[in-house]
């Protein structure tokens, strides 16, 4: 499975990447939607991104919007990891098409339960 | 039709804000943080209450809230400690060699985390900052601050939840 980590702190994306590359994941990463994006334009669809909501250039939910507009990454589920927790801002996002909400911080058991609700855990993690 | 006098009521309630401390205290930054802590550095990682002196080179850390409230969530530190910070925070995912730039990142997301957490107790809707590193900003009204000072391995840390304007005018 592959995964696409958007978070325009390397730290962030580091302990992200880490999560997800111990749980089978091939990841590549980016810095803001915009590079996201050119990721998708490549070609490399992934099967989860994991975005930001503050970042400069494109914001996370500029990214969402982006990536709903396109019916060939459909198939993309896309969760949001962010510090952003009001209420109207989750709303907001799963509105824009955003699939899972995780608010920082998190644990990495967290964010394994929260792949597991969306059917994303590998099979061999899962079993 | 009666008038009703102007007794200056109405312009001095509107022209009224709340000051930090109106909307949180010290031991809900203190939960926070520690919550913070925990998931961010570790499981064993702890705040404890205990006031410091802080070392002569120090780095601050902060994201800015602006909504009904508007001021700064900042972070102060040694140098040193933010590096054993960031450290702590990427674990394994940390390079050899820590350069500066991955000191002032791991250090501004603890901010950008911890402020996120702050910013939820605190009226709402408002809008977060990206995190910024250097010298803190001043602190515009003291009245309107909201300062914690804890021991993290030992080492001094402050936590300031502070407002950005300065203070209202004294109505005579």
């Amino acid at each position: 499975m592959r995964a696409l980590v958007i978070d325009d702190s390397r730290a962030m994306r580091r302990i992200v990447t880490g999560i997800l590359t111990n749980l089978g994941y091939e990841v590549r990463d980016a810095g803001h939607g915009r590079e996201g994006l050119d990721v998708l334009d490549e070609g490399w669809v992934p099967d989860l991104a994991t975005i930001d909501w503050n970042m400069p250039v494109m914001d996370g939910l500029q990214f969402v919007s982006a990536v709903r507009s396109n019916p060939a990454w459909r198939r993309m589920t896309m969760m949001m990891v962010t510090s952003e927790s009001e209420h109207t801002q989750i709303v907001r996002a799963l509105a824009a098409g955003a699939h899972e909400y995780m608010i920082k911080p998190f644990t990495a058991d967290a964010f394994r339960d929260k792949l597991a609700l969306l059917g994303l855990l590998p099979q061999e993690v899962a079993l | 039709m009666t008038a009703t006098p102007d007794t200056g009521q109405r312009r001095r309630t509107s022209d009224s804000r709340p000051v930090i401390t109106d909307l949180i205290d010290e031991d809900t930054i203190l939960a926070v943080a520690g919550d913070a802590w925990i998931s961010l550095v570790g499981e064993d990682e702890v705040l404890v209450p205990i006031p410091g002196d802080l070392p002569f080179d120090v780095v601050s850390s902060w994201v800015d809230v602006v909504g009904p409230w508007t001021g700064s969530v900042v972070l102060t530190t040694g140098r040193a400690t933010a590096e054993a910070l960031s450290r702590a925070l990427l674990r394994e995912s940390a390079p050899e060699v820590l350069e500066d730039e991955d000191v002032e990142d791991a250090f501004g997301e603890i901010a950008n985390v911890v402020g996120g957490s702050i910013k939820a107790a605190l009226p709402g809707p408002s809008a977060l900052s990206l995190p910024q590193v250097g010298h803190a900003p001043l602190v515009r009204n003291p009245a309107d601050v909201c300062r914690v000072e804890v021991l993290w391995r030992g080492e001094p840390l402050t936590l300031s939840v502070q407002g950005a304007l300065p203070p209202l005018p004294v109505s005579h």
